[in-house]
């Protein structure tokens, strides 16, 4: 098995469980919160035939909305960590004002753990963009607020656009611009 | 020798399962938060006693999937007043039918419901509704509509289907709205 293939999957396991792990959570933190009484029922009406059945159709609609605002949230937050981690540690190189304010902040250690590549990146930006695009759906279908759509597609965007930022500095790395060293 | 040739006999063998794998990893986690999404229905009233249910009209909705009837809602008002919505996709010339609503009167009399329901605009499509094999018509295709009156015989379910029969190919979506009051 390639090398690349194993860290894949060693890379997308903790992004899987936070997704799932922060939908359900956010339904059972919200209900127990406001105190909503919930029902976990077995109707054959979908793959895994479990679902969570709300009274009234306002709760539903909240308990939905703010629980894909938290697995929104346990996505996007580690993913955007890790590109600006990246992006500093990558700046340190050429900017020497970066090393300076690191210095000043106490970020150095924080900064050089060199333990974020490209396909750490790139498979958390995947699942973001999967959660984005189901809250983008649960939007369209009436079922969650607009806001956390529009939410949810500004940092996939900004995300998508960092990990294609990572992926030119690590192309970089491997094939330098023959003009900076002639 | 032997070993090495064995090692990349299984490395060939296992790449493909790996690659399975990695797919599901992203397809579990997705299916299962659709899965996780809660629905509304009205819930069971658990008393010391036992199981009890209120004595009133029940109405839930029965979901699923159909490729002309989508975005199905209900609600129900202070009122008591139920509001079924449903979006018609775009659809060929045909007649198209789907269980949309389970009825349940927990009384013991029998109760009278007023159903009425129509698009927004016109579709030169005949809407009705099936009860117990028996059709009632909600909405003309000019756009007249057709207020019903359904009487419940107590303790009884009752399975509403929509039906949507186009005489021509409709190219744009439509809502369509369904009221259900108990009058008596």
């Amino acid at each position: 098995m390639s090398k690349l293939l194993k860290r894949a999957l060693k890379n997308s396991l903790v992004p899987a469980i936070l997704m799932i792990a922060g939908k359900a959570l956010g339904i059972f933190i919200v209900s127990a919160k406001y105190g909503f009484p919930l029902e976990i029922g077995n109707d054959i009406n979908g793959l895994f035939s479990t679902q969570i059945y709300f009274e009234d159709a306002q709760v539903t609609y909240f308990v939905n909305s703010v629980s894909d605002l938290i697995m929104l949230i346990v996505i996007a937050v580690p993913t955007i960590y890790q590109i600006i981690k990246t992006a500093i540690f990558q700046s340190t190189f050429s900017n020497p004002k970066t090393i300076v304010k690191i210095a000043k902040f106490n970020m150095i250690q924080w900064v050089t753990r060199d333990d974020t590549t490209f396909l750490k990146i790139f498979v958390w930006c995947a699942f973001l963009w999967l959660c984005t695009g189901l809250i983008v759906k649960n939007a369209l279908e009436g079922d969650s607020f607009t806001w956390i759509a529009i939410v949810g597609c500004i940092l996939s965007l900004l995300s998508g656009f960092g990990a294609l930022k990572t992926f030119e500095i690590e192309v970089s790395r491997v094939y330098p611009d023959s003009k900076k060293y002639y | 020798m032997k070993n090495q040739k064995l090692k990349k006999f299984f490395t060939l063998v296992l790449e493909p399962f790996a690659f399975g794998i990695l797919a599901l990893i992203f397809i579990i986690p997705t299916i299962t938060v659709v899965n996780l999404e809660p629905i509304t229905k009205v819930l069971k009233n658990l008393d010391v006693l036992g199981v009890s249910e209120q004595a009133r009209v029940e109405i839930n909705a029965i979901e699923g999937t159909h490729q002309i009837f989508g975005r199905e809602k209900l609600l129900e008002d202070e009122s008591g007043t139920f509001t079924y919505t449903t979006t018609l996709t775009r659809r060929e010339a045909d007649r198209y039918s789907k269980p949309i609503l389970e009825i349940k009167n927990n009384r013991n009399i029998d109760v009278k419901l007023e159903i009425y329901g129509n698009t927004h605009l016109p579709t030169y499509s005949n809407i009705s509704m099936i009860i117990n094999d028996q059709s009632y018509k909600l909405q003309s295709p000019n756009g007249d509509v057709t207020t019903q009156n359904i009487l419940l015989a107590p303790n009884q379910k009752y399975v509403v289907y929509l039906v949507v029969e186009s005489f021509s190919n409709v190219q744009f979506n439509e809502d369509f709205e369904l009221k259900i009051k108990e009058i008596e």
